[in-house]
């Protein structure tokens, strides 16, 4: 995996580069660390020498007098000037290789100097070789090579001037600086080994981490390139959810205006029937039997059998056509009032066909008679009972065109839930309340119910158990609520008792919804 | 497979040239090694300081070749005798009784041994009951002794904390001078190997070697401009 990503994406140089950069940064950690080690280590050794020589040599005796021995003041000045330098380095210029170098030149001159505070002890001795130790946690073999020139060096110089003060030349022993050299050469060939051990380990390292972040740089941009084109798909399918959810809302107000028009239809139909079957016709009889008789009109109604008869004949056509006038102006008012309402319902739909997101301040309960109203026929002629419980709530700030879709379709769903129950007591009961920071709407049937396996998936996209569903409605209601900071929720017994919808939507604090 | 460029691999900063320009950074090389020339002068001539004080023997005096027919300590007929001049507070003198403890180790029934503590006049009998007293003493078949009035140390000629003394039975001088490398210095030295080259019989010839210690008295200080101090 991690040699497909190298080979194919991470040019062989830049991952090189990359290796050598975190090597170096690891090296550089490293330096950094051990000056930090080094800086507080001599001053606790430069405060442990003069310890060490107030314990041991605290005074110088001339008989009987006395005075503070030298190897004080050497423990607190030459002591302090061996430790000044590096510890000074240590803290401006961690890292660099200046100052580790001095740290080692320090470290071994420092090792003579205790050396001397302690008599020559034979553990003081030790100091040197601990010391190589820890020069050897920097894992630059340089530094190591330092310390061990200035050991070198330090015995070479005494040996010249001092001769005896190091080897005993003078005690048949003149060789014994090469044991002296042996034990470090002994100790520096293990340090060295382990350094480049140290080394080679820390490279496998920087290499492993590179091929690491190269493979986290491929999968970084291979998510990115899948969260876009989640972005766009989110989008669209937002977008597609809008639309399904408008077209369900039209569907229903088509429905509502083609069940109206039916009353339409009827009303006209009527109009029309009362006007064919019209007595008026036989007003037209009349005029031509008068006219008929226009010379001796007094003789027609007075000996006419016919004529006789007129007066009566006119008197109950003027009755009937005053019948027909009256039920003809009822069959006129329902066609204007179901007219009327296309025009309400076509309102709406315009007003619902809005997209902006604008807001406005709206009476909670003209949304739910709105939404009633767009169903009133369906209701009616599935003789569903319907019962508002309003409680009294202020105005809210909402996309109103959101609000009156989610509310159409919950009713809608209410009305087919009822339907399908088969019962007769069919009821639809609306109940508007206000909660904290809440006010809810609550669309309740006592219809079919929601099955406890199906309340888990009722809002999700796609979802519904009518032949003749999209399952976008309640999906999209549910979306709308969140974006205005709501929430559609659903409660149900279970199969046959019935359910309840909950539209919460945000709304001022209580104190201000009264004022 | 992905075709986006992919992010570049080297985007973390690096420490070397993240680092800030530092005290040293301002300033030119020849700053940087000037201060350490003087950093490394000042080491340098502050290790030959204490090298050189560290070498610097004490005064020697004139050991009687014979042995002195007025001292009180004993001449051991039958084997070389060791007298060695110590100051109960010399700190020098804590590696020339560790020497001692080694010869003896190796020599002890070769020779008898005494180590004598000045007590100058006017001091308290607590002055010489120091840790150097209590070393000495339990270092096997070693005698120790006060000397009041540093008697003792003027019959032998003794100025200097370490001096030490080998006498033959016959009371000729054998060995004098110390037994320490340098001032304070424990390890292998001449002294040492010289008495035991000499209880060896490995050696006969009159040998002398520097001593390293404080000196027992301020008189011997004026007269010979000696010193345990740098």
């Amino acid at each position: 995996m991690q040699t497909v990503v190298t080979d194919t994406t991470i040019p062989a140089a830049g991952l090189e580069q990359r290796i050598e950069t975190l090597f170096q940064a690891s090296q550089d950690n490293i330096h950094r660390r051990g000056d930090r080690l080094f800086a507080r280590l001599m001053i606790f050794q430069w405060l442990a020498g003069i310890a060490a020589a107030w314990w041991i040599s605290p005074r110088t005796w001339i008989g009987i007098t006395s005075q503070i021995h030298w190897h004080i003041w050497a423990a607190i000045f030459l002591g302090g000037a061996i430790t000044s330098l590096p510890v000074f380095l240590a803290w401006k210029q961690p890292g660099r290789a200046l100052t580790r170098h001095i740290i080692a030149v320090a470290q071994m001159i420092f090792s003579a100097l205790l050396i001397h505070l302690t008599g020559g002890r034979i553990e003081t001795h030790f100091h040197v070789f601990g010391s190589l130790a820890f020069i050897a946690f920097y894992r630059d073999w340089r530094v190591l090579l330092t310390a061990t020139v200035v050991v070198a060096a330090d015995h070479f110089a005494r040996g010249v001037f001092w001769p005896q003060s190091v080897f005993g030349i003078l005690t048949a022993s003149p060789w014994r600086w090469l044991e002296h050299a042996g034990w470090v050469i002994f100790e520096d060939t293990f340090l060295l080994i382990s350094i480049r051990q140290s080394l080679g380990e820390m490279f496998e390292v920087a290499t492993r981490r590179a091929k690491l972040e190269a493979v986290n740089v491929e999968i970084e941009n291979q998510v990115a390139e899948r969260t876009a084109a989640l972005t766009v798909a989110h989008k669209e399918l937002l977008e597609t959810s809008r639309q399904a959810g408008m077209a369900e809302v039209a569907t229903g107000i088509l429905h509502n205006v083609g069940n109206v028009l039916n009353s339409v239809n009827v009303a006209s139909s009527c109009v029309a029937d009362s006007l064919r079957k019209s007595k008026a016709v036989n007003l037209s009889k009349v005029v031509a039997l008068l006219r008929e008789h226009e010379r001796d009109l007094g003789d027609f109604f007075t000996n006419d059998p016919k004529g006789r008869q007129l007066p009566g004949y006119l008197a109950q056509l003027a009755e009937h056509l005053a019948g027909e006038q009256s039920r003809t102006l009822e069959e006129l008012a329902a066609l204007q009032k179901n007219i009327e309402h296309i025009k309400d319902i076509v309102t709406l739909q315009q007003s619902s066909a809005k997209t902006s997101s604008m807001t406005e301040s709206v009476n909670v309960a003209d949304l739910v008679d709105d939404a009633l109203r767009m169903n009133s026929s369906e209701l009616a002629r599935h003789d569903i009972e319907v019962t508002k419980e309003f409680e009294n709530v202020p105005p809210v700030t909402v996309e109103k065109h959101k609000v009156l879709q989610i509310l159409v379709n919950l009713v809608r769903n209410a009305k087919h839930a009822c339907d399908d129950s088969g019962r007769l007591d069919k009821r639809l009961t609306l109940r508007v309340t206000n909660g904290n920071q809440h006010l809810r709407i609550a669309v309740a049937d006592n219809g079919i119910g929601i099955p406890s396996e199906n309340l888990a998936h009722i809002f999700n996209y796609g979802f519904t158990t009518r032949k003749d569903g999209h399952g976008f409605g309640l999906h999209t209601g549910m979306v709308a609520a969140k974006q205005m900071g709501g929430s559609l929720t659903v409660q149900s017994d279970g199969a046959g008792q019935g359910a309840a919808f909950t539209l919460e939507l945000p709304c001022p604090a209580r104190e201000n919804s009264h004022e | 497979m992905n075709q986006s460029n992919p992010k570049p691999i080297d985007d973390f900063p690096s420490t070397r040239s993240a680092r800030k320009v530092g005290w040293f950074g301002r300033h030119t090389l020849a700053v940087t090694l000037i201060a350490i020339m003087v950093w490394l002068s000042a080491l340098v001539t502050g290790m030959a300081l204490i090298l050189r004080v560290s070498n610097s023997p004490g005064s020697a005096g004139a050991t009687p070749l014979r042995w002195p027919a007025q001292t009180q300590i004993p001449l051991d007929a039958t084997r070389p005798t060791l007298v060695m001049f110590a100051h109960p507070h010399c700190p020098c003198t804590r590696a020339t009784l560790g020497e001692l403890e080694l010869l003896m180790a190796r020599c002890r029934d070769r020779l008898s041994a005494h180590v004598i503590f000045i007590r100058p006049a006017g001091t308290a009998e607590d002055w010489i009951q120091t840790d150097l007293w209590r070393k000495a003493s339990a270092i096997p078949g070693v005698s120790v002794h006060a000397d009041n009035a540093d008697v003792e140390a003027r019959n032998f000629h003794a100025q200097t904390s370490g001096h030490t003394a080998l006498y033959e039975p016959n009371g000729r001088l054998l060995f004098q001078g110390g037994i320490t490398i340098s001032r304070g210095h424990s390890g292998d030295n001449p002294g040492r190997s010289a008495l035991v080259a000499l209880l060896e019989h490995k050696l006969s010839n009159q040998i002398k070697t520097p001593i390293f210690g404080c000196s027992l008295s301020e008189v011997e200080v004026q007269q010979a401009v000696s010193e345990c101090k740098p």
